[in-house]
């Protein structure tokens, strides 16, 4: 990449962390119901490890677990910000004449603008409730401080899972290209990326077959397998073999992701554009 | 009377107009559809596979839970067929003065609201909740009798209307604030407390949804009356109808103060 690149799309960045600043309230808001979820799971899986005999489950123990939860919900917060709201609103609105007009790339700079979501989430207030974790961790749980290894391995695998879950929202918003409704589709995507991703449960807790599935979808290495990184739970080859994984998906879903955008440039008709 | 008469002929009016609408997009309607069905289907996954570990949880049967997960499919389902354009007061019509149209016709407002559009997705929450019921029952978890369907009948309609309160009472906030749709999305969230038993939290929040914001009202509370012998119903089912008359006449009083403090948005 020529050094220029960076000037044309470092702007949508930080345009897009200047307008989350300013619309401060609803975003704290935002950040307290996305904390119901995370609650709502640790209340849960409180009361299945109280009911249960082995005190493992599906190969984590109970203090696990909780990293798991609020590790999930870190994660998540940054990893979940996708690109179809743009897409939306550009086919919408006709703004996307716009963009094809113009010099730049149009996924670039919608994965731009996504990225200054992500650098605010993780101001704000991923690092944060991470900081309470470890705390948490030592004088509650008395467990050690997450190695310095182990969170830049982390903070390197929840990067890819970012760049991930972004190319593969871009090729879904392409559906607002052939469907108005997108409202029912985004539900079904978050229902099946929640469930899929190891949000809602553990991907070791699903039956050995479904998990031999799983390794051919990519939404585990958009959240399980960071969240699994930061529990220390690969190493050596199996580590490797992970992160090698998250590289695949996202040089697979870029170049989907430019087929299905020249394919459907090709028949885009603007109203009035 | 006769002003009854009159509403329920608009009323008609209204409904066969939004199933004009209704027919001519067939395809977002069972996109719709489908995104409520599976975003349901997860969380009973979520419950098969962790009863996969456990036999049982806080002391519950799976099939237990899955009859106050379905139990609290209905009256959200209800609620939100009948009243989902409650939330573009809170997002839109406020703010962008759409309210106008309503204040200039001689009618009621929160009927003008509410008519104006059926949420057809909501038909997937209904399918699920009664579907989920009807599993549960199939494996026994509760006897049924003439009663009991009753006042399950008495329950949907009042833990509907406690789901319609809370609604109107945060939109109604967008009369001075201008957009309430993120609190009322907020509000709205705590209901996802109540699919579960509430005693697995901690006390703060227990208390919050079942006083505050009456949620545990809606689902776990009435559930358990039916589930567990030895619950009256009127300490369960009797409280639930109080609160949602109580809680529809503050939001009621508050959504028709705001109308006075509505002012138009200038062009």
């Amino acid at each position: 990449m020529k050094k220029g690149r960076w000037r044309i799309y470092l702007p949508f960045t930080l345009n897009e962390i200047k307008s989350n600043l300013a619309y401060k309230g609803s975003f704290y808001l935002f950040i307290l119901c996305s904390c119901f979820g995370a609650f709502i799971s640790y209340y849960l899986w409180m009361a299945i490890y109280g009911s249960s005999e082995t005190g493992v489950l599906g190969g984590l123990t109970r203090n696990e677990m909780i990293l798991y939860v609020f590790m999930t919900y870190v994660t998540s917060n940054i990893v979940n910000v996708g690109v179809v709201g743009y897409i939306e609103n550009d086919v919408r609105e006709g703004a996307v004449v716009m963009n094809l007009i113009k010099p730049i790339d149009y996924r670039l700079s919608l994965i731009s603008k996504a990225l200054g979501v992500v650098v605010y989430r993780f101001l704000a207030p991923s690092i944060f409730v991470w900081i309470g974790l470890e705390i948490y961790k030592v004088t509650v749980l008395g467990m050690k401080v997450v190695s310095v290894k182990d969170a830049l391995l982390y903070l390197l695998s929840a990067f890819f899972s970012v760049l991930i879950y972004q190319l593969f929202d871009f090729c879904f918003g392409l559906m607002a290209f052939v469907t108005t409704y997108m409202f029912g589709l985004k539900m079904a995507k978050n229902a099946l990326v929640g469930f899929l991703t190891g949000q809602l449960i553990p991907i070791s807790f699903f039956p050995e077959v479904f998990q031999k599935v799983f390794d051919f979808l990519p939404f585990s290495s958009m959240i399980y397998t960071p969240v699994m990184v930061y529990l220390g739970k690969y190493s050596g080859e199996a580590l490797a073999a992970v992160l090698l994984r998250q590289v695949f998906w996202i040089v697979l879903l870029y170049v989907l992701g430019t087929f299905l955008w020249q394919k459907i440039t090709k028949r885009l008709i603007v109203l009035g554009g | 009377m006769k002003e009854l008469k009159r509403y329920g002929r608009l009323y008609k009016v209204f409904v066969a107009q939004f199933f004009k609408y209704l027919v001519q997009s067939k395809a977002d309607f069972f996109i719709g559809l489908m995104g409520f069905f599976l975003t349901q289907a997860a969380g009973i996954a979520f419950l098969y596979l962790v009863f996969e570990q456990i036999p049982t949880l806080a002391d519950w049967t799976l099939p237990q839970l899955i009859f106050i997960y379905g139990f609290a499919q209905i009256p959200r389902g209800i609620d939100h067929l009948f009243t989902d354009n409650i939330w573009m007061v809170a997002w839109w019509y406020v703010v962008n003065g759409q309210f106008d149209r309503y204040m200039l016709r001689p009618m009621n407002l929160f009927f003008q609201v509410i008519c104006e559009k059926l949420q057809p997705d909501a038909l997937g929450e209904l399918m699920v909740g009664i579907l989920l019921l009807i599993i549960s029952l199939s494996n026994g978890v509760i006897t049924v009798s003439g009663t009991k369907i009753l006042l399950f009948i008495i329950s949907m309609i009042a833990g509907a209307v406690i789901y319609t309160s809370v609604k109107l009472l945060f939109a109604s906030f967008a009369f001075w604030m201008k957009v309430s749709g993120p609190v009322l999305y907020t509000a709205y969230q705590l209901a996802d407390f109540a699919k579960y038993p509430t005693e697995i939290y901690a006390k703060g929040i227990r208390f919050m949804i079942t006083w505050i914001i009456p949620f545990g009202f809606v689902a776990y509370l009435p559930a358990s009356y039916f589930l567990k012998p030895g619950v009256s119903a009127w300490s369960t089912i009797g409280v639930e109808c109080v609160l949602a008359v109580v809680f529809f006449a503050i939001a009621y009083g508050v959504f028709h103060f705001g109308t006075r403090a509505y002012e138009s948005a200038g062009n």
